[in-house]
C-alpha cells in the first residue's frame, strides 16, 4: 500500500529518466563536432567494445572519447552533485534559500583549489600529489560551511538573516583571498583562475569525471539513507531527536558528504552557483517536500539541467563558449529573489526560524 | 505482570545545572503508570527541565531516570535511542514547518522508528487511526503550514500518539507520553479536547505525564499531583484537594480561595494578586 502523498514518484522518476537520456543524446550530439544519434551510438558501441572499432572512425572516435564525453558526464556529474547538494544543505539549514553558493561551500572550495593553482605541485602541497587540488577545496568547503553553519544554528534554531550575513561574509572573505591570488598569479593562472570561477567544462577529462563519479556515488548513497531524518529534521531538532534521531551526528555526517562531493565538483569545474537553489525548488512545487524523493529525484534533474544548460552554453555565442556560471545565475537569481518575496509575503514565520 | 508495578518513569536524585545556575536539586519522583501526572510550579521552577531529562533529551548533572518496563528496568543511559523513541513520544508547544508538508506525511513521521525505507500497511492505518482520534481526517491532505495553531496542535498530537500507538498489539507495551506545556497555544477548546484523549490514553497502557499552566484544569484532570518550587519537588499528591492553601500562596506568590461551583458542586480555586 502506498500513502496517498507518496503516488505518483514513480512517474516523476520515469519522466525524469527519459529526460536525462534524450539529453545526454542531445548534449553528446551538438557542439563544433556534430554527431548524429546513429553515429553516437556506433561511437559508444565500439568504445565499449560490442562492435569492431572501425579505422575509418579513429578520428571522430578520438573527439567523441576524449572530449564530448567526458564533458558530457562531467555536467551531468555536477548537476546531480549540484541538485542533491542544494537538497541536503535545504534539508540541514531547514530552509529552502540555502544552497552550496550562498553559505559559502563554493566559494571556500574555490579559494582552496586556488590556492593549489596558483603555487603550483611543487610547494606544500606536493604530498597530496595530483589529489592536491580536490583536498584544498575540501578544507576550504568546510571551513567556510562549518563558519556559516555553527554561527546560524546557536541555540538549535536557524536564524535566517544569521545564515544570509554570515553566508554574505564567508563569501566575500573566501572571493577576496580567491581575487588576491590571481592578482598575484603569473597570466596563464590568473586568466584559468577568473575563467574557472564562473564554472566551466571545457577542461573536462576522464581523470576529472572519475573522481567526481567516485565522489558522488559514495556521498548520494550515503545521504540516500538521511531521508527519512531529513524531514524529521523539519520539525526541529528536539522533535528529531525525541524521533530517535541523534541531530548533531546527522547533521555532521550530512555536511561532510556533502561538502566533499561539492568541494570535488567545484574544483574540477569551477563555481556554479544557484543550480543548487533551484533543482530541489522546482521539484517541492511539482511534488513534495519529502527528501526521501526529493534526493534521488534532485539527482536526475540536476543532471538534465546542466546538460541542457551546457547545450545553451556552447550554441550561444560560437564558436566560444559562455561560461556556465552565468546562464546559471541569469536564471537562478530571478528565483531566488521570488523564492525570498513569497516567504516574506506569507508572514515571514521561517524567517524567524 | 505488568499489573504489579507502581512506577513507569523513576527519576533519582536528578540535580541539572548550567554553568553555575542549578535548576534541579536531587529531584526524586516516580510517575505512576496509567496515569496522568501532572507537573505543577511557577516559571523558573524546573518543570520543564525535568520533563526534558525524564525523556532522554537532556543529560542529568547527577542522578539517573528508569523506564520500568515489563522486560525490566531500563536507565536511560543504556536506552538506545531509536527502542527509546517507540516507548515515549514528546508533544512540543508549538512546532513550526518552514515547508510544504502534507498533514498525513507530518503523522507518519511519528512512523519513523518503527519501519525502515517504506511504511507497512499497518503503519498507515496507524497514521489514519490516530488522525481520526484527534478528529482531523478530513485535513490528512491539507499543507502543514497553512493551518491554525490549534489544528497543527492536532496533527502534532496524532504525530505523537502515532509514534507510541498501543492497539492490537500482543502484548501491549507500556508506553509513555510527555506532554510540555501543550495548551499554552490553544483555546479553551482544544484545551479539553487534548485533555481529554490524554486521559483517554490510560486505558491503552499509556502513561501520561504532563507539564500544564493553568491549575484549575490540571486539578480537575490529573490524576497525580507534582509540585516544583526552585528546582525541588515540594509536594506530592494524588488527591487535588489535599493541596495546602498556604503552599499554593506561597509558590505561586498570589492570594487564593476556594470557591465551589454552584451548578457541580466541583471546588476549585481562585487568584488574585
Amino acid at each position: 500500500m502506498i500513502p496517498r502523498t507518496r503516488r505518483g514518484h514513480a512517474g516523476v522518476y520515469l519522466t525524469l529518466v527519459g529526460l536525462l537520456a534524450a539529453s545526454l543524446v542531445l548534449s553528446a550530439a551538438v557542439g563544433a563536432f556534430t554527431f548524429t544519434p546513429a553515429r553516437i551510438a556506433t561511437l559508444t558501441a565500439q568504445l565499449l567494445g560490442w562492435v569492431p572499432a572501425a579505422p575509418a572512425d579513429a578520428l571522430d572516435r578520438n573527439v567523441f572519447i576524449q572530449l564530448r564525453l567526458p564533458r558530457v558526464l562531467l555536467a551531468g556529474l555536477t548537476g546531480a552533485v549540484l541538485g542533491v547538494s542544494g537538497t541536503l544543505m535545504q534539508g540541514l539549514f531547514r530552509n529552502p534559500i540555502v544552497e552550496p553558493g550562498l553559505v559559502g561551500t563554493s566559494a571556500g572550495a574555490a579559494f582552496g583549489a586556488a590556492i593549489v593553482f596558483v603555487f603550483g605541485a611543487g610547494t606544500f602541497t606536493r604530498p597530496l600529489g595530483t589529489l592536491a587540488v580536490p583536498v584544498l577545496a575540501f578544507a576550504g568547503a568546510f571551513a567556510a560551511t562549518m563558519i556559516v553553519y555553527r554561527l546560524s544554528t546557536a541555540f538549535g534554531k536557524v536564524h535566517v538573516f544569521t545564515l544570509l550575513l554570515a553566508g554574505i561574509a564567508v563569501n566575500a572573505v573566501c572571493g577576496a583571498g580567491t581575487g588576491f591570488l590571481s592578482y598575484i598569479a603569473r597570466d596563464p593562472q590568473a586568466r584559468n583562475i577568473t575563467f574557472w570561477n564562473l564554472g566551466t567544462f571545457t577542461t573536462a577529462d576522464w581523470r576529472g569525471v572519475t573522481l567526481v563519479a567516485i565522489c558522488f556515488v559514495v556521498c548520494f548513497g550515503w545521504s540516500l539513507r538521511a531521508g527519512k531524518a531529513l524531514n524529521a529534521l523539519m520539525l526541529g531538532e528536539e522533535e528529531a531527536a525525541y524521533l530517535g534521531i541523534d541531530p548533531r551526528r546527522l547533521v555532521m555526517q550530512l555536511l561532510v558528504a556533502n561538502t566533499l562531493m561539492v568541494a570535488v565538483a567545484t574544483a574540477m569545474v569551477g563555481v556554479i552557483a544557484f543550480v543548487g537553489l533551484v533543482i530541489p525548488h522546482v521539484l517541492r512545487m511539482l511534488k513534495s517536500s519529502d527528501y526521501t524523493f526529493l534526493l534521488p529525484a534532485s539527482a536526475l534533474l540536476g543532471a538534465v539541467t546542466m546538460e541542457i544548460i551546457d547545450v545553451v552554453a556552447r550554441l550561444i555565442i560560437p564558436p566560444a563558449e559562455l561560461p556556465i556560471g552565468i546562464i546559471t545565475a541569469v536564471v537562478g537569481a530571478p528565483v531566488f529573489l521570488a523564492i525570498l518575496l513569497r516567504q516574506t509575503r506569507q508572514g515571514g514565520a521561517w524567517l524567524q526560524g | 505482570m505488568v499489573a504489579g508495578l507502581t512506577t513507569m518513569v523513576e527519576v533519582e536524585h536528578v540535580s541539572y545545572a548550567v554553568g553555575r545556575a542549578r535548576i534541579l536539586h536531587d529531584v526524586s519522583v516516580r510517575f505512576q503508570p496509567r496515569k496522568l501526572n501532572v507537573l505543577l510550579g511557577p516559571n523558573g521552577a524546573g518543570k520543564s527541565t525535568l520533563l526534558k531529562i525524564a525523556t532522554g533529551l537532556l543529560t542529568p548533572t547527577a542522578g539517573l531516570v528508569r523506564y520500568m518496563l515489563p522486560q525490566g528496568a531500563r536507565a536511560l543511559d543504556t536506552f538506545p535511542v531509536d527502542a527509546l523513541a517507540r516507548t515515549r513520544a514528546v508533544l512540543s508547544q508549538h512546532v513550526e514547518v518552514a515547508f510544504p508538508l502534507a498533514v498525513e506525511d507530518v503523522v507518519l513521521m511519528g512512523r519513523y522508528p518503527h519501519y525502515g525505507r517504506t511504511p507497512t500497511a499497518r503503519d498507515l492505518e496507524i497514521v489514519a487511526a490516530a488522525l481520526d482520534l484527534v478528529g482531523m481526517t478530513d485535513f490528512r491532505g491539507r499543507v502543514y503550514p497553512t493551518l491554525s495553531g490549534g489544528e497543527q496542535q492536532k496533527v502534532q498530537l496524532a504525530r505523537v500518539l502515532a509514534q507510541i500507538w498501543n492497539e492490537g498489539e500482543s502484548p501491549r507495551g507500556q508506553k509513555c507520553l510527555f506532554l510540555d506545556e501543550p495548551t499554552s497555544n490553544l483555546d479553551v477548546h482544544y484545551q479539553l479536547h487534548l485533555l481529554e484523549i490524554a486521559r483517554g490514553l490510560r486505558d491503552v497502557d499509556c502513561t501520561v505525564i504532563a507539564v500544564l499552566h493553568d491549575l484549575n484544569m490540571a486539578l480537575q484532570h490529573g490524576d497525580a499531583f507534582f509540585l516544583l518550587d526552585g528546582g525541588r519537588v515540594v509536594l506530592e499528591t494524588e488527591d487535588a484537594t489535599t493541596i495546602p492553601r498556604d503552599l499554593l500562596e506561597r509558590v505561586f506568590r498570589v492570594r487564593a480561595d476556594r470557591a465551589v461551583d454552584s451548578e457541580t458542586g466541583e471546588s476549585f480555586w481562585r487568584f488574585r494578586l
